[in-house]
């Protein structure tokens, strides 16, 4: 080996174990810078894929547009009659929340973001955001849609972020089920076969018996997640050894997710 | 040294690239990596220490963009990419003359191969931290697949960078030896 090679290799192991030394703390930072100097790359990206589907999902036949049309009508009328009873249900909600003295529902702020990339790795459920700490964004913030949770972010970076999914294993947060006292943590599963992943509502007691279709919410625990978020519906609910396990399927599609609001905070 | 500065871009370009490539639904959510099929090429052309400056770049990359710090916790330290590049480039870089006397078919294989052994020592580092080993039928394909596309494309990459170092007069024999 020549005397240039042996200096290479030393200079690497130097790095190498300069890296290796680095904290939680410093590996978020050293992430977050390296995130900044490729945000236009991924801004960039981004944009062009969006031309290059647009492009393609212009290409549809008459055919299709037409049946298309006629599926959206039927979606428009059903859309307008659950319209009419949400106003309903909301009309009695708000009668009942003041003659039970009900705390006012939280109202929260919400920063709209657009997701620029999904996934970067193969053993992580993630999406970048372009929305970072210039837009007040912070660490452990909770990102949802309309339709209920999205994650939380983890990374930050001046411009964009990084949001984990409530599908990834680590992803753990406090739950609710509708109807019930039933309370559990929910966490995602380390691998998915489909395109939908599902989600694990551990730590049930054994005589929950939850039916397909109820509905889990955040229970508010543990201070990232506030209360009333939805989370997901029930799939099946079975015993184990020692507690109860249900699978839910997530309420927020998230593998066609594309604009989601991170909540900074209460109104 | 362009061919150097030319494959750095590459890498960088196959990174972002890697961020906007979906993962294949119908291969149990399988991710498409190039990277690694670009860095074990420059271990096979660059001199010693140039590929482990590749290595280095390279694993900086893939840690500063896979790796999540979750909860105050890092699952995969930074710095595990660096060592895992280094490792395999090193093989690689040791199997040069073959490559320099036109055998490709092996380092394909093994660019393949290789590609599944990052995958795979990700998820043992992940299993470590995360605790209850699952070995199914979904991760073994999760792993595999990376490695089988990497195989399939690493001919048509090497013939592009091979191309690449011919327009940029790339001598292929930087230490000082021609290999026939």
């Amino acid at each position: 080996m020549s005397r240039t090679s042996i200096i290479a290799l030393l200079i690497f192991g130097a790095v190498l174990g300069y890296f290796l030394s680095f904290g939680p703390e410093t590996t978020q930072k050293f992430k977050a810078s390296v995130y900044q100097l490729l945000a236009p790359f991924l801004t960039g990206g981004s944009g062009i894929k969006k031309q290059i589907t647009s492009v393609r999902t212009g290409l549809r036949s008459l055919d299709q547009l037409e049946h298309e049309s006629a599926a959206l009508q039927v979606e428009n009328r059903e859309l307008r009659a659950t319209n009419q009873g949400l106003r309903d249900v909301e009309h009695e909600v708000n009668r009942l929340r003041h003659a039970l003295n009900y705390r006012e529902r939280s109202v929260f702020k919400l920063i709209a973001a657009e997701i620029i990339a999904r996934d970067s790795s193969t053993w992580w459920r993630t999406i970048t955001i372009n929305r970072g700490r210039r837009d007040g964004i912070e660490t452990d913030m909770p990102v949802v849609t309309d339709l209920g949770l999205v994650g939380k972010t983890t990374t930050v970076s001046d411009s964009i972020s990084v949001v984990l999914l409530v599908s990834d294993e680590n992803c753990r947060l406090a739950a609710s089920v509708e109807g019930s006292r039933e309370q559990g943590i929910v966490s995602g599963e380390r691998t998915t076969t489909g395109l939908t992943p599902l989600l694990n509502l551990n730590f049930l007691s054994k005589q929950a018996d939850l039916k397909p279709g109820q509905k889990v919410y955040t229970s508010g625990v543990g201070g990232v997640f506030p209360s009333g978020l939805l989370v997901g519906l029930v799939k099946s609910y079975r015993v184990r050894e020692l507690d109860g396990q249900a699978q839910l399927t997530p309420a927020v599609d998230l593998s066609h997710l594309e604009d989601v609001f991170v909540v900074t905070g209460r109104r | 040294m362009i061919f150097f500065v030319l494959l750095l871009f590459l890498v960088l370009v196959a990174q972002i690239a890697e961020l906007f490539i979906p993962a294949l639904p119908w291969l149990y959510n399988a991710h498409v990596y190039i990277v690694p099929v670009i860095v074990f090429y420059g271990a096979m052309a660059l001199p010693f220490p140039l590929m482990l400056a590749l290595a280095l770049y390279a694993g900086v990359l893939l840690d500063a963009l896979t790796v999540q710090v979750i909860g105050g916790k890092v699952e995969i330290s930074a710095g595990s990419s660096i060592l895992l590049y280094g490792v395999l480039a090193g093989i690689m870089h040791g199997l040069r003359p073959l490559f320099a006397r036109g055998h490709w078919e092996v380092h394909c294989i093994l660019s393949g191969i290789f590609t599944s052994l990052i995958v795979l020592a990700q998820y043992l580092m992940i299993t470590f931290r995360r605790g209850s080993l699952v070995f199914n039928r979904e991760i073994c394909w999760q792993i595999g697949t990376p490695g089988l596309i990497a195989m399939a494309i690493a001919p048509i990459v090497f013939w592009l960078l091979q191309w690449m170092g011919r327009m940029t007069a790339y001598p292929y024999s930087p230490e000082g030896r021609q290999y026939k």
